[in-house]
């Protein structure tokens, strides 16, 4: 265990998931090797498949993986992505629908801008009641995520309702407001793109500048920041929580831009809590973080798939998802055990 | 002779590939004060801790009134007569010390029930019989630090033992309550008990004990009735060599370098909201080390890091230089950060120099050199700069904190504490390493030395100062001696 | 008059919601004052929810399933103690886990086993039963006094646990685990078999709080239809201040907020309905910024024991 790098204890954990999972599957009556398979085929089987689902359902789980790592790396338990992610998608449709007078190099900009605003404003509350109160980040986020969705649901049956008032969405935004498509025929759009930038910036952010340290410091030691390192934690946990709010609100506003263009109930799938497993899976690291987030991506593009073919009910993801966590968290914790 | 209670042969005991007891052995008798005496990391709190039941030897025998035991657990070692006062008291900081003593001092055979007034009964019982004396309802966490060790002994004693073992009971005592101390252990000893005191303090140990056993390296070196020894015998024993310790040469005349801090009523809040200095004004000046005294808890920590410039006083006027280094008590939760390597670590402390930063970015090479630099200069023994902090002996861990912070501190060295849990050798080079960073250059740094550490402060201060409650009081030159710094330490005049 | 009776069943409902938040929260306060947070215990609540209904389908009865959810919720609770204080893995993301694992699996075997057109099951619900004389007094009688049986034990447990943390010496050594591990370890206290038990108990009054949601308030089982409880029930183990009388009190207030998306409009309220979703929510976060200031918690609270290698 001693000599496990962090790549063989991420495979290590995925296998152990895997097993686990194909169990339980058995002990349902299922067969894990048509599960499997048509997980497979659901997200690889084609070149549609590969382009206008996996890649396409990994945007939002990169994104809102980003934002948890974030977080996670200046020790701010960030469990709020789903709610910051809602908030992010409200502020999107809105100004999508308001500003469509605006020619696209404003107004897309714009939309997204105001879906990382909107992100930032939804944690910007924990963030203070950590900071000012002392009150512990995780219940608080969670909250948020209640409130969010309702925020969200309140929107569409009410406000932002569609013009018709017939179901319980809003309109779709203009076509100045929605992201290129990166491949004609395809449903990729430039949000893809723009998670992988929001990914290699990430990284040098960490390896390269001031601020980057200091987020890792507070993180790993903050009593030796604060001490030692003279590094105000207050203002650098400050900071982080709202730019971990911002990229998940971006992540929302990304989702509307790029694949719906409305805002609906139960847009994300729980993308905010997935998030965690994508982020641990991935180690924290911002360039692990988009393989794992596409690992993800491929398993929810394969779920309904499996759920069509094989029988396996829609919820089973969820669960292995945990089961990803819970692995890493014991494979993490053993490597600890045989260091010390 | 009287009956031998315990004895412990060959003991044993390795924590990976570290060494802790190498052969090493005790034999206690009923009726007598036994010191066992050694260095730091001598092996004398894991062989005791082990008579204690906390831990198993990994070979060795341990028998008891003559019969061969094996002690799995503190509740066995109860359960066979055998209690330990440890030198990090094992209180709950926020329950009564009633309800402590009911947690700590009652034979393992408990039920649900919690008979607390005749625990009261007992407790009120035996301190009029010992002549100990402490509120029963007061809450832990608002008790002194000497309050709190009479209410570890009490629970210890509750037991009734009839072997009582003490941890470095007098690390955190000023040397009136050492007296107190002391006399309560030769009359509890008086009683029959066997009292073993673990301790490095040599002149304690020799005031006290009727019998010295001292370690080195794991091994027993020395055990013989106390009036056989002295304290060069003893000195040689502990450390193989008759070590004289780092001092100044003779006590320098009063600095007239150039000020570059100073303090004017300053005050400020600890943790939990009561005042920690109230009302401290002080001068400093370059090329002069000015040691402050005192027992732990009456505001050293607010005052290293106020002066340090890592924390704002809440009234008072604060003037500090630039060139500031700090020597943290507490080297790995405060000093360092275990989990970065060692050029993380120097950046800690260099991040916001601009020789190593340029609009936002960190220059990690130059970092990097800096951090092999001081490897190769203060002997950091690591294979190379990016091992993490944690694989660090102690001592290294220090020499790390200190080759980064040395450097910087080119106005003023704030150290608090920084030979705490060092071996000899260790303390040395610290004492040396300060000592000439002082000395040196002609414009060398002004430096505090806060320590509780009585020794450390006499030896090396040119002015000397004891801090009470707050605040700060200087000891006359005629008074810089054990007693009389004693003294002020309690804040009593003499 | 049309406003007493409306009242009045305000009133009843704010009881009758806020007992699966006082027995879920009493458990977790117990949980919490040996120094464990289980923020799994959503899962919990959930588990017992589905262990409820197929357990009071299957018994024949809905204190079969009271049985059953309970015995559901403390395993998922052994599952998060074996990872948390077993293998000592932090337990704030570890409960975050457990709570993923106990939605995703119930959503999962819930569709496996009743399909998923979301039909509503049938189970065997858990009458009212009327306590004679209490139940009479006017307005809180019947409110307080004719619930089902499963309020009665939230009713009976407070001043239980009350006197069993602070009156006994199992209590004290609980206590002590809590605050300090090291001092509790060397009195002779077993923290890591402390911490598992106070867990499980936990898991088993979340469990049955997630039973006394299906059969004697939904009367169905939906998934996800915990809906955060388990949450909140920790907010008001703070608010309680980890006493489990005032647990019970907070808890029956909280029960007041989630009341009102039911009686809300019947009380002349005018807002949107998804306020009403959305209050409890909202006042759990009022609440614990208006008043954490004043208490402490268990000064060995989320920390693992021993002391992890990696910290």
């Amino acid at each position: 265990m001693t000599h496990l790098g962090p790549i063989r204890a991420a495979a290590l954990a995925l296998g152990l998931t895997l097993a686990v999972a194909a169990g339980f599957l058995g002990l349902g009556g299922f067969d894990p090797i048509a599960a499997g398979a048509a997980m497979m085929r659901g997200a690889f089987g084609s070149s549609n498949a590969i382009l206008s689902i996996t890649m396409v359902r990994s945007v939002p789980l990169i994104l809102t993986g980003l934002a948890v790592a974030l977080a996670f790396r200046a020790g701010i338990w960030n469990i709020g992505a789903e709610g910051q992610l809602y908030a992010g998608a409200v502020a999107s449709v809105w100004v999508g629908l308001v500003c469509d007078a605006l020619p696209w190099f404003l107004l897309l900009p714009l939309v997204l801008g105001s879906a990382a605003l909107a992100g930032a404003l939804w944690s910007a509350i924990p963030a203070l009641m950590r900071v000012r109160l002392g009150i512990g980040e995780v219940i608080t986020t969670i909250l948020m995520n209640f409130v969010g969705i309702y925020l969200a649901a309140f929107m569409v049956v009410g406000p932002l309702q569609e013009a018709r008032g017939v179901f319980n969405q809003t309109d779709q935004i203009a076509e100045a407001a929605r992201l290129p498509l990166l491949m004609p025929g395809t449903r990729l759009h430039a949000g893809f793109l723009l998670a992988l930038m929001l990914g290699a910036a990430m990284w040098a952010m960490f390896r390269w500048t001031h601020i980057g340290f200091e987020i890792r410091a507070v993180g790993v030691a903050p009593n030796a920041a604060r001490i030692a390192g003279m590094i105000k934690g207050n203002r650098v946990v400050v900071i982080t929580f709202l730019a971990s709010g911002a990229i998940a609100g971006l992540a929302g506003g990304v989702e509307v831009a790029g694949v719906t263009f409305a805002l609906y109930e139960g847009l994300s799938p729980g993308w905010g809590y997935t998030a965690i497993a994508v982020a641990l899976l991935g180690g924290l690291h911002p360039i692990a973080v988009l393989g794992t987030g596409l690992l993800f991506g491929a398993i929810e593009a394969g779920a309904a798939e499996m759920q069509r073919t094989a029988g396996i009910p829609a919820s089973w993801v969820t669960a292995v998802e945990a089961l990803v966590i819970l692995s890493v968290l014991a494979v993490d914790q053993l490597r600890r055990r045989s260091h010390a | 002779m009287s009956q031998v209670l315990a004895r412990l042969d060959g003991i044993v005991r390795r924590f990976g590939r570290v060494t802790a007891l190498d052969g090493a052995d005790l034999e206690v008798r009923a009726g007598e004060v036994h010191a066992v005496l050694g260095e730091n990391g001598a092996g004398k709190s894991t062989l005791l801790s082990i008579l204690g039941g906390l831990q198993a030897a990994d070979s060795g025998t341990l028998s008891l009134r003559g019969a061969s035991v094996t002690l799995r657990s503190p509740r066995n070692a109860w359960a066979h007569g055998i209690g330990l006062v440890h030198q990090h008291f094992m209180l709950v900081p926020r329950l009564s010390v009633l309800e402590n003593l009911a947690l700590g001092g009652q034979a393992p055979s408990r039920g649900w029930r919690l008979p607390l007034r005749e625990i009261a009964d007992r407790a009120t019982d035996l301190m009029a019989r010992i002549g100990l004396s402490v509120a029963l309802d007061a809450v832990i966490e608002d008790l002194s630090v000497g309050d709190r060790q009479r209410v570890e002994i009490l629970k210890a004693l509750l037991r009734e033992p009839s072997i009582l073992i003490l941890d470095e009971p007098t690390a955190v005592l000023s040397p009136p309550e050492v007296e107190g101390l002391s006399a309560l252990l030769r009359g509890l000893a008086r009683d029959g008990r066997a009292i073993i005191l673990v301790s490095h303090k040599l002149d304690e140990v020799l005031a006290v004990s009727d019998h010295v056993t001292v370690l080195r390296e794991g091994r027993t070196v020395l055990s013989v009735p106390r009036s056989e020894v002295d304290a060069s015998s003893l000195t040689r024993a502990m450390v193989g060599v008759a070590l004289s310790p780092g001092t100044r040469p003779g006590g320098r005349p009063a600095s007239d370098g150039e000020i570059v801090a100073s303090f004017r009523a300053v005050h400020t809040a600890g943790p939990s909201g009561h005042t920690a200095l109230a009302g401290v004004s002080l001068d400093l000046r370059r090329g002069e080390i000015v040691g402050v005294a005192g027992v732990e808890g009456n505001g050293q920590r607010e005052l290293a890091l106020v002066l340090a410039g890592r924390a704002e006083p809440s009234s008072g006027d604060v003037d500090l230089p630039h060139g500031t280094g700090f020597i943290p008590q507490d080297r790995t939760s405060e000093g360092l950060a275990l989990d970065f390597d060692l050029s993380e670590n120097v950046a800690l402390a260099a991040h916001r120099d601009a020789e190593f930063r340029s609009s936002g970015l960190l220059k990690w090479d130059e970092i990097r050199a800096r951090a092999e630099h001081l490897r190769t200069e203060f002997a950091v023994r690591a294979t190379d700069t990016s091992v993490h902090a944690r694989t660090l002996s102690g001592g290294n861990q220090q020499r790390l904190v200190i080759g980064r912070e040395l450097p910087v501190a080119k106005d003023l060295l704030v150290a608090h504490n920084p030979t705490r849990g060092l071996d000899v050798a260790a303390t040395d080079f610290v004492h040396r390493r300060i000592l000439c960073t002082v000395g040196a250059r002609p414009e060398g740094p002004a430096v505090v030395l806060i320590s509780t550490d009585l020794d450390e402060v006499l030896a090396l201060s040119d002015r000397l100062l004891v801090i009470v409650r707050g605040r700060l009081s200087e000891v006359p030159l005629g008074q810089r001696t054990r007693e009389g710094v004693g003294a002020l330490m309690l804040g009593s005049v003499p | 008059m049309p406003e007493a009776v409306a009242l009045v069943a305000f009133l009843e409902a704010s009881v009758r919601l806020g007992v699966p938040l006082a027995l879920a929260a009493m458990g977790e306060a117990v949980t919490e004052r040996s120094g464990v947070i289980n923020i799994g215990l959503e899962g919990s609540v959930i588990a017992g929810a589905l262990g409820g209904a197929m357990g009071a389908m299957a018994l024949g009865g809905a204190w079969g399933g009271i049985l059953v959810g309970g015995t559901a919720g403390a395993f998922v609770a052994l599952v998060f103690a074996a990872f948390a204080i077993g293998l000592g893995t932090d337990q704030i993301i570890t409960g975050t886990a457990i709570t993923l694992a106990g939605l995703g699996f119930t959503g999962a075997i819930y569709q496996a086993r009743f399909g998923t057109t979301g039909a509503v099951l049938s189970v065997p619900t858990l009458a009212p039963a009327e306590i004679p004389l209490l139940s009479e007094v006017p307005v809180v009688g019947s409110a307080l006094f004719a619930q089902a049986p499963t309020a009665y034990l939230a009713y009976l447990f407070a001043p239980a646990l009350w006197y069993f943390l602070y009156r006994t010496q199992w209590g004290l050594e609980l206590r002590a685990v809590g605050e300090a591990p090291d001092a509790a370890a060397a009195a002779g206290g077993r923290v890591r078999w402390t911490r598992f038990w106070t867990t499980i108990f936990g898991g088993a009054m979340a469990g049955i709080a997630g039973a006394h949601l299906v059969v004697a308030h939904a009367g169905t089982f939906t998934e996800n239809m915990s809906a955060g409880r388990g949450f909140i029930a920790i907010a008001v183990v703070v608010l309680g201040r980890w006493n489990p009388v005032l647990v019970l009190f907070a808890a029956l207030f909280f029960g007041a907020a989630n009341a009102l998306q039911f009686q809300g409009q019947a009380l002349g309220l005018d807002a949107p309905y998804q306020l009403f979703l959305a209050l409890p929510y909202l006042l759990t976060l009022a609440a614990l910024a208006g008043w954490v200031g004043r208490s402490r918690a268990p000064a060995a609270l989320a920390t693992a024991w021993p002391k992890r290698a990696g910290g």
